[in-house]
């Protein structure tokens, strides 16, 4: 059961169900494929402060509401847990397999921290501010937690890969270079496939001034890219949400779906303000992994998360809506 | 020397008779392709006769001819084996050349000693380009700060050399570094320049702070030079020294300059942190700025600062270096000298332009047409070429640069066209029509080159075997043209001329005359697409198709590349075309406009793919095409238009050779990938899977599905009962189309763009309930039937997103994430410009204009505008490059459009063979002065003077890599096939191997073939997609192309694919998936200064090839431990 689990949770290509396309060709081999379910979520109180120490049997999830049986639990930036059929925890170990493929178990500890930096000329006079501002954000992750600073203009620019050596994340942020137009959805849909390749838990930080005048993909369906791959998509402006109604609707979209959140931070405080908050998140988060159960609905599932417990019904659970079934061969 | 070379060939003769047997079982396994096996063959041999002089030959042959690294051992055994001399001279020279070309100069002089040991002379190894006719003289200045942050801050490419920067750098000044001010008419600063004079100003600072040891140090936090030094770089510490301390930004404009320059910041701060101490080498740059810096700064300029700082301060200065340093050095230096620099100043932009082919030979200028047209120039310019600088500068100075450009696009052309245009009065008349009576502006003027119509009309124009130029339709066609013009006059003048021409140099004449136009040259572009229509037609356009052709030009101009790819098309069938394109344009339903022009585009496209890739024969493309125009004739409503649709896929699959049971989509998709009956099915596998991936993702409903459902509703009008299975699973296909525009705000949509029928097309399939709908039929046959309307649309939509699967770009990212990209195809475009036959253009960038992007128009340029929606996915491998936009797209469509499937093993090993040998040649041409000369001479015919004399300096120092980096592998394909081809001499073992081959296998080996195996389609300069070599010398950019004509010229990089591809021994099948993986590595790696530095993709490309060879070496490495 373990070897199993393991296996699946690393490579998260085996289809749990599977159905074929109706295609009716000599090659039936595309294949509607449900990987491995990521999930996660915050809980809150009325005041919007994070309620942490919750348990797996704390929760139900359920999908088109298909009750759903949890496989990890984890809270913040702690390994997960594997839940067996009985119901218990217990702690999560690779098998030597994976082990050789070069996976580990520090895989699943942290989150996969993606930051999407727009250096175009929409930020020409707060560069150096933001700069500084996520470099500050990038010096107080959790150890645990790997980074990677991406920046884009009118292409996408990797300038560090994901590491968990957070000080060659800001020397590639450093690097930077400013100037040219902006292609930011077609930089964060590059960003997310990025991070979709990465196991565990990730999150992408966009930090933008908002307006794109160069990509050629609409932002909703780079929302959906994020949503079904499960990546929440925190979005810092550096504009006020009044003068750019455009870049607030877009960028309230994507995150509230997507299970992120975005922050309206013109200064530098602001700024700082909201990377903190986004770390408060990040630490505060629970995640849950699942393989979902059979679901004939290959379009978008709907996907819910509640609390069990009578204290818990009064607590605000944030997090994606739901997503789609992949595709593949 | 050429008797030494003769005695190896006859060695090696001799030897291949002794191992006759073995030497032929070599030449067939490499005519499959089993290059390994060949390989392990030969080596058996040497290994069982190991002092077998002419076994060791050919083995050392066989390595070098496949361009294995281990020739040089083998050559340097052969060179101890061997007693004859002669022949051991030959191993030695060939060893040294091959030495040259590793750039191991070490080994090149001992070897040379081994060869003078065996008697040889007449090779030497050069010592200095300094004394040669390409050196220029130069002198060293300074700029201060690192090389690698002026170029950052300047955007210049990192990969330049120092001997660059200035020229570089004078284009960026000029290009960008200056814009009208708003007051008056003195020029500004951009804040481009302004940011490149603050680094500058920062830089000092910092240098002073190095002072004399050059290198910026603080030894500890606390220290009084930290406190300087983040003064100086604006910013500050923040937390006390030790592991807290953070820097941040204290002053907003120098911490820019500090990050945008690359400065170490994070390592400064790691330093302070860990209580380390922090060095960082601070010397100034040196660079050499051409002659002396007092030839072009003033004593008034020198008392404002460094040298750097005069020439940032005045663009006339950048645009006279960037000019003198395009020129070739000869005829810089006789300018220099003949006169003064302030005026060349005032023609440097001329100069700059049109300055690049002037070439002085001992004082003189060799003029386009040679000693015929001698008087000629000398009348129009005002001097006669013998008077060198003197005719340089009237050619510059005489009309505002029509002369010089008209001068620049004739040294441009060989052949029949430059007899044509050059016999003296011909020339005298055509450059009259061109510079008009009013030269002012002249092409030099505006950011670009303004003469693009006049190089497209001489590189392109077509002259008869009776010497006079081609003029499709005659000349009563033209005349007719001008005078009763289809939409409003040309040009009054010419329209009044037109009623008594009366040959073709009159309509050659007034075609020069629109050159100088930039708008309504409708007829140049008329008279070029036509040319080249019937350039591969076996009989010329009949006039009556011609005229029509010229008249519906506007309307249906961009469709003529369909005709120019399928030389075998009729004219019948070629009005029947237009014909059919009207009658689509006249249908009023405008969703049955769009799906009819839909359909029958994408049936077209599938037609004209199957022609490209042989799919359907030449012979059969006409007769395809006529009966489904037939049948598009007349399309009265949208049941009927599904009919014909699928009608249409059986009649492509048919004209294929297609069984009439087979499976529609999944042969398509065979056909698609690039045959039927692949030779090898996993790289067809490969591409089959990809394709129809994207379909998937696009949620595109199968044409199997689709006839099914029609099928099945023709079963239920005859009394069966529904299948709710089949019809449950179109239902579910269409459920599956999402429109995301749901989730958006008025004010996104209120600032989208249009799209009406788009949306509306999209939401009518979405809404369809073929359940209900039967239903509501009840048993009414003809109402079952019309059920067959609604899926007309769908069926539109597949056939179209089989031609987008088809064109897919690398990654093709925009497919893969819009599902409804190409739903969302829009054949009308905006309200009253109507785009149904127009080019297939990009619709928008940007959120929300682009509405999500989509591509309007027809699917005649398909494949460029898929590129193009594309191109900015691509990810840059390096934080600042510059990807063109025109190449780029053009890169991707040399990588999508043509197919490999046909090319054979020997095909390759021939491009392959022709690379070495170029490359030989030049080593050759680098110990031995007598090669040298036919080796610039070929050389002349495709570079420019400048680059050729480089060439030639590098040479004459015996630089072979560094000649080797200045030639383009087209260039170095020529020189072999014009000096080591078939009937030529040249290039020792590796041209005798090209004989060989050539002679084994004529009709796959020749240059036609090739051309065809590995040209690359140019829909702008040769108006077809058809794929070929037009061995062209690169254009420069132009005003209204950009850089696309110029990438269009560029042939190298498949070129060099197919060499590498034969020297990794990939068989050619593998093309199909390497080549659209390397283009894409290759662009990621492009770091250009500015849109025409082609040697940054050269660069680009050969970073390419060494990854693969690595990449390839390792492979083979782990094979053996295995």
């Amino acid at each position: 059961m373990r070897k199993l689990f393991i296996a699946s949770t690393v490579a998260s290509v085996l289809a749990g169900t599977a159905w074929l396309f109706a295609q009716e060709s000599a090659r039936p081999t595309f294949r509607v494929k449900v990987d491995m379910v990521v999930l996660n979520f915050q809980v809150t109180d009325n005041k919007g402060r994070y309620i942490n120490g919750l348990k797996h049997s704390d929760f139900k999830i359920t999908e088109d509401g298909i009750l759903q049986k949890m496989n990890t639990f984890a809270e913040g930036n702690r390994a997960p847990s594997l839940i067996a059929e009985d119901g218990t925890a217990k702690p999560m170990v690779i098998n030597p397999e994976e082990r050789e493929k070069g996976v580990n178990a520090d895989a699943f500890v942290g989150t996969n921290v993606f930051v999407l930096f727009d250096t175009s000329n929409y930020m020409y006079r707060g560069f150096v501010y933001a700069s500084d501002a996520i470099a500050d954000f990038i010096r107080g992750l959790d150890r645990a937690d790997s980074v990677a600073v991406y920046t884009f203009s009118r292409n996408l620019s990797r300038a560090s890969s994901l590491l968990k050596d957070h000080s060659e994340a800001i020397v590639g942020l450093r690097k930077a270079v400013a100037g040219d137009d902006a292609a930011l959805y077609n930089a964060l849909l590059l960003t997310l496939r990025d991070a979709a390749k990465v196991p565990g838990r990730k999150v992408v930080i966009v930090f933008s001034n908002g307006p794109d005048n160069a990509s050629m993909v609409a932002p909703d369906d780079v929302r959906t890219v994020a949503e079904d791959e499960g990546i929440p998509i925190y979005v810092i402006s550096t504009n006020d949400a009044a003068k750019d109604p455009v870049s607030t609707s877009v960028f309230k979209r994507i995150s509230t779906r997507t299970g992120g959140q975005v922050y309206f931070a013109k200064t530098w405080q602001k700024q700082v303000e909201a990377f903190e908050s986004i770390r408060e998140s990040l630490g505060n988060s629970y995640t849950i992994t699942y393989y979902p159960q059979p679901n004939p609905n290959e379009g978008f599932r709907k996907i819910s998360v509640e609390m069990l417990t009578d204290v818990g019904k009064k607590y605000r659970l944030r997090y994606r809506p739901g997503y789609r079934p992949q595709s593949g061969f | 020397m050429r008797k030494v070379l003769v005695l190896f060939f006859l060695g090696l003769a001799q030897a291949g008779f002794a191992q006759q047997g073995v030497t032929g079982q070599v030449h067939q396994l490499e005519a499959r392709g089993e290059i390994a096996e060949a390989r392990t063959l030969l080596e058996n041999a040497l290994k069982q006769n190991p002092n077998d002089t002419g076994t060791a030959a050919a083995y050392a042959a066989f390595l070098d001819s496949h361009g294995d690294a281990a020739a040089r051992a083998a050559y340097s055994k052969l060179v101890t084996l061997e007693s004859d001399r002669s022949r051991k001279q030959a191993a030695a020279r060939r060893l040294v050349e091959l030495d040259l070309l590793a750039g191991d100069r070490t080994a090149a002089n001992r070897n040379l000693q081994a060869f003078r040991d065996a008697g040889g002379a007449g090779l030497a190894l050069g010592e200095s380009s300094a004394s040669t006719p390409g050196a220029r003289p130069t002198t060293i200045v300074e700029i201060p700060g690192p090389l690698r942050s002026f170029a950052r801050m300047a955007a210049l490419s990192p990969d330049l050399s120092p001997d660059d920067v200035l020229g570089a750098l004078a284009r960026n000044v000029v290009t960008n570094g200056y814009q009208a001010a708003s007051s008056s008419e003195a020029l500004d600063q951009t804040e481009y320049l302004k940011l490149v004079v603050k680094y500058l100003s920062q830089a000092r600072e910092l240098a002073k702070l190095a002072g004399e040891s050059k290198a910026i140090k603080v030894e500890t936090c606390e220290s009084t030079q930290t406190g300087d030094l983040l003064r100086i770089l604006g910013y500050r510490m923040r937390g006390g020294c030790g592991s807290e301390v953070v820097l941040e930004t204290v002053n907003a404009s120098r911490a820019f300059l500090t990050i945008d320059s690359g400065f170490p910041l994070a390592e400064l701060e790691q330093a302070l942190r860990s209580s380390r101490p922090f060095t960082y080498d601070y010397a100034a740059t040196k660079v050499p700025v051409l002659y002396t810096p007092d030839y072009w700064v003033g004593p008034k300029d020198k008392q404002q600062g460094d040298f750097i700082d005069a020439f940032l301060g005045d663009p006339s200065l950048c645009r006279l270096y960037l000019a003198l340093s395009k020129l070739d050095p000869i005829s810089a230096e006789e300018l220099k000298k003949a006169l003064p620099v302030q005026r060349i100043k005032a023609f440097s932009h001329v100069l700059d332009f049109f300055g690049g082919m002037l070439q002085l030979k001992d004082g003189k200028m060799p003029v386009p047409g040679g000693q015929r047209s001698v008087a000629a120039w000398a009348e129009l310019a005002g001097a006669q070429p013998d008077q060198g600088a003197l005719f340089i500068e009237k050619l510059i100075s005489r009309d505002d640069g029509w002369l010089a450009s008209y001068y620049d696009s004739l040294a441009r052309i060989t052949g029949p066209s430059l007899d044509y245009l050059t016999e003296p009065n011909r020339m005298k008349r055509f450059y009259n029509a061109l510079r008009g009576r009013v030269t002012s502006p002249g092409p030099a003027r505006p950011v670009f080159r303004a003469n693009t119509e006049l190089m497209l009309l001489t590189t392109r124009m077509r002259v008869d075997p009776d010497g006079k130029p081609h003029l499709p339709g005659g000349v009563e066609m033209w005349k007719n043209l001008f005078v009763h013009h289809p939409h409003g006059k040309y040009d009054g003048k010419l329209t009044k001329a037109a009623s008594g021409w009366k040959d073709a140099d009159d309509v050659i004449e007034a075609l020069f005359g629109l050159c100088r136009k930039a708008v309504e040259n409708e007829p140049l572009k008329i008279y070029m697409a036509l040319t080249d229509l019937n350039r591969r037609r076996p009989k010329p356009l009949e006039t009556a198709t011609a005229d029509r052709l010229a008249r519906e030009f506007r309307t249906y101009g961009s469709q003529y590349a369909i005709f120019a790819e399928v030389p075998s098309l009729s004219d019948k069938t070629i009005l029947q075309y237009l014909e059919v394109a009207a009658s689509v344009l006249q249908i009023r339903d405008q969703a049955l406009r769009a799906n009819t022009a839909g359909t029958l585009q994408s049936l077209v496209g599938l037609w004209q793919i199957f022609h490209r890739q042989g799919s359907i024969p030449a012979d059969d493309a006409d007769g395809t095409l006529s009966a489904l125009l037939t049948s598009f004739a007349k399309v009265k409503n949208h049941r009927e238009l599904f009919d014909l649709g699928r009608s249409g896929v059986e009649l492509v699959l048919k004209a294929t050779g297609a069984p009439t049971n087979v499976n529609p989509h999944d042969r398509l998709l065979d056909l698609l990938a690039g045959t039927a009956t692949p030779g090898d099915p996993d790289a067809h596998r490969q591409l089959v899977q990809d394709m129809i991936r994207i379909y998937e993702l696009q949620r595109l409903p199968s044409l199997k599905l689709l006839f099914d459902v029609s099928d099945h509703l023709d079963a239920i009008a005859k009394g069966e009962k529904m299948n709710p299975a089949l019809v449950n699973r179109l239902a579910t296909r269409i459920s599956e189309i999402q429109v995301p525009r749901a989730a958006m705000t008025t004010v996104e949509k209120n600032s989208m763009a249009f799209g009406y029928w788009t949306e509306k097309h999209i939401d009518q399939q979405r809404k369809l309930n073929i359940r209900s709908q039967v239903e509501k039929a009840g048993a009414d046959p003809e109402k079952l039937k019309d059920i067959r309307s609604h899926l007309a649309p769908m069926l539109r939509d597949a056939l179209l997103g089989l031609n987008y699967v088809h064109y897919a770009p690398p990654g093709a990212q925009i497919l893969q994430t819009n599902p409804i990209f190409v739903r969302s195809h829009d054949f009308l475009g905006l309200q009253g410009a109507s785009q149904t036959w127009k080019n297939t253009e990009v619709f928008g960038t940007g959120w929300p204009s682009s509405a999500g992007g989509r591509l309007v128009g027809s699917l005649s340029s398909l494949p460029y505008a898929l590129a193009e929606a594309e191109q900015n996915f691509l990810i840059p491998s390096r934080e600042q490059a510059l990807i063109w936009g025109d190449l780029v797209p053009q890169m991707i469509v040399m990588a999508k459009v043509p197919r490999w499937w046909n090319v054979t093993p020997s095909q390759l090993q021939w491009v392959g063979l022709h690379m070495r040998a170029g490359e030989s040649l030049l080593a050759q041409a680098a110990i031995d002065a007598s090669i040298r000369k036919p080796v610039l001479d070929s050389l002349d015919r495709r570079a420019v003077p400048n680059r050729v004399r480089r060439i030639e300096s590098l040479l004459a120092a015996s630089d072979v890599r560094g000649a080797l980096e200045q030639t383009t592998p087209s260039e170095l394909f020529l020189l072999a096939a014009d000096l080591a081809g078939p009937g030529k001499q040249g290039a020792g073992v590796l041209g005798q191997e090209i004989q060989r081959v050539a002679a084994a296998q004529p009709e796959k080996v020749n240059y036609t073939a090739i051309s065809r195996a590995f040209g690359t389609p140019k829909p702008t300069l040769a108006h077809s997609y058809y794929p070929e070599l037009l061995n062209l010398r690169t254009f420069p950019t132009l005003m209204g192309y950009s850089s696309r004509i110029m990438a269009e010229s560029w042939e190298s990089n498949l070129l060099y694919y197919a060499a590498l591809a034969a020297e990794l021994q990939v068989s050619p099948s593998q093309l199909n998936v390497l080549i659209p993986e390397w283009t894409q590595k290759t662009v990621e790696r492009i770091f250009a200064t500015h849109l025409e530095d082609w040697p940054a993709l050269l660069r680009s490309l050969r970073t390419v090839g060494a990854d693969a060879r690595r990449q390839a070496r390792g492979g083979s490495e782990a094979k053996t431990l295995e």
